[in-house]
């Protein structure tokens, strides 16, 4: 049971865009697809969504053919950079025309869970950039998807905002147990969403695994700093601004995916990052994109 | 002092006929078949406009661009032009003086504009967010986005194709043979006649139609805007 995609190839005129696509994605990973534009990475969505067609090749979803199964016969849905809401209707309507029952009960559990409760009357307009990301992702739930296209949705946000809505998407994603397939040339945040990546190459995939392992195999992918649970909150490590012959220099602090980080410089005069605040789980695994001279 | 200008040159054109307003309508075969048609042209516009529109807007076809150059290419040609072609056509397969040979030849002449007004609306719109109702079911795709969100368009296709069967008279001439009447034919013989009252009767259907109608059509959005807003709540 999973998303299987077969030798798939697509051209625009005179330009090969997608050259042989072979990809398996198992059932409940959210799998990032990163490239640079031009790569073919979101061709291979619309491709699987049916908003476009392929010359070549096979998609086959839970161990059926999807070659020539309109849009929404597939069960899958799609959200893009733009939230792409329906205008005439309110931000509530917008969700309950998705629900397999046309149901206003449904739809408000779901703008619940995208934490817009009591927005369901509310004119699109009045809503912000971020929240009418957030409903229109509570759409594409509340059509009961097994498979979840996720476009660069996160494009247009500011960082804040971005981060936020990153985890909330990762965080729903898991716990109903869906599949999702997340374009982004945005590396670390393929780092910090999903669960394996595939970098696309002039419609090649030229390499396929866990972020870990391709930070580390690929010097396209990037240098980066993994950060994990070990890792413990700062609050007892000797921070100071003076360096003494034990002690970490707090160089910069910033935030990542809603966490404070701060980059550190040892008395050797190396760079360390570590967490600033307890909201950092233990557990979880995070990335940083490396630079020159730390973070 | 520009604005009352313009307004008196809208106006000046109405002011006789209010003063005359006909007592009584008679209605007879040409109000009849002009009212058939214009619901019937009318109709066909809307469903084929639209749905060439949609078609020229997502296919991936290789003819796309000759089938668009083809139904544009009555709007480049002079309408008399063409429609002699059809009439040569018609003739052979023994359509002239006939109801669906009029049919034919008011949907020729209007269904070209359709298709473009819906195609510019649906661009304006967006390929984006049309294809998110590709989601949907091509029933409620209809029903509850594309005419509730295109209803300005559907309203401007309509109206539009009214005035053309409204004002057409060579066509329905050249194709009816004289043996189809509709209003505009009525009221030339009226006015070549002389008979004052039919011609005021008629120009009073030209103009009562098209305003009835653009009231039906916002009324009738309405309900359907109402209806689709309250099956969402």
């Amino acid at each position: 049971m999973s998303l299987v995609l077969s030798g798939i190839r697509k051209r625009f005129k005179d330009r090969d865009v997608l050259r042989g696509i072979d990809l398996i994605i198992p059932n409940g990973e959210i799998h990032g697809l990163v490239g640079v534009s031009g790569s073919g990475k979101s061709t291979l969505l619309r491709i699987i969504a049916g908003l476009e067609t392929h010359d070549g090749g096979t998609v086959t979803w839970e161990d059926m053919p999807l070659d020539g199964v309109p849009p929404h016969l597939r069960r899958i849905t799609m959200l893009s950079q733009s939230p792409l809401l329906f205008p005439h209707l309110t931000v509530g309507e917008n969700v309950t025309l998705a629900t397999p029952n046309r149901s206003r009960e449904e739809a408000e559990a779901w703008l619940a869970r995208v934490k817009l409760p009591g927005r369901y009357d509310a004119e699109i307009h009045e809503l912000s950039g971020g929240e009418q990301q957030r409903a229109s992702f509570a759409r594409a739930l509340a059509a009961a998807p097994r498979l979840i296209l996720l476009d660069e949705p996160f494009t247009n946000l500011d960082p804040g905002l971005k981060s936020e809505l990153q985890r909330l998407i990762r965080d729903l994603v898991r716990e109903l147990e869906l599949t999702a397939l997340l374009v982004t040339h945005d590396r670390e945040e393929a780092m910090l969403v999903a669960d394996r990546v595939t970098l696309l190459e002039t419609g090649y995939v030229r390499a396929t695994g866990t972020p870990g392992r391709l930070s580390e195999t690929e010097p396209t992918f990037g240098d980066f700093v993994e950060l994990s649970g070990t890792f413990y909150p700062t609050t007892d490590i000797d921070v100071s601004t003076e360096p003494t012959s034990d002690s970490l220099v707090l160089v910069r602090p910033f935030s990542r995916f809603g966490h404070h980080f701060g980059e550190y410089r040892r008395p050797t005069g190396e760079y360390v990052i570590l967490p600033r605040s307890e909201s950092f789980k233990v557990g979880e695994t995070y990335y940083l994109r490396q630079k020159q001279g730390g973070i | 002092m520009s604005r009352l200008l313009v307004a008196c040159f809208v106006v000046f054109p109405f002011i006789g006929l209010f003063l005359t307003f006909p007592t009584s309508l008679t209605w007879d075969e040409s109000i009849l078949n002009t009212v058939a048609y214009v619901i019937v042209v009318g109709f066909v516009n809307v469903w084929l406009g639209m749905g060439t529109a949609w078609w020229l807007l997502f296919t991936e076809s290789r003819w796309k661009s000759w089938v668009e150059w083809l139904t544009f290419l009555p709007l480049f040609i002079p309408v008399l032009a063409s429609m002699f072609g059809m009439y040569i056509v018609l003739a052979q397969i023994g359509f002239i003086g006939t109801y669906t040979g009029v049919g034919l030849v008011l949907l020729v002449t209007t269904l070209p504009y359709s298709i473009r007004l819906a195609y510019n609306a649906m661009y304006v719109i967006g390929r984006p967010l049309l294809e998110q109702t590709l989601t949907l079911t091509p029933l409620t795709r209809i029903v509850f986005v594309l005419f509730p969100l295109m209803r300005e368009s559907v309203r401007t296709i309509v109206l539009f194709s009214t005035v053309i069967v409204l004002s057409q008279f060579v066509l329905v001439q050249l194709i009816g043979a004289g043996l189809v009447p509709t209003v505009t034919t009525r009221l030339y013989q009226a006015y070549a006649g002389n008979d004052v009252s039919l011609a005021l009767q008629h120009t009073w259907v030209l103009v009562s139609l098209p305003v009835l109608l653009y009231m039906g059509l916002d009324a009738l959005f309405s309900i359907w805007i109402r209806l689709v807003k309250g099956r969402l709540q």
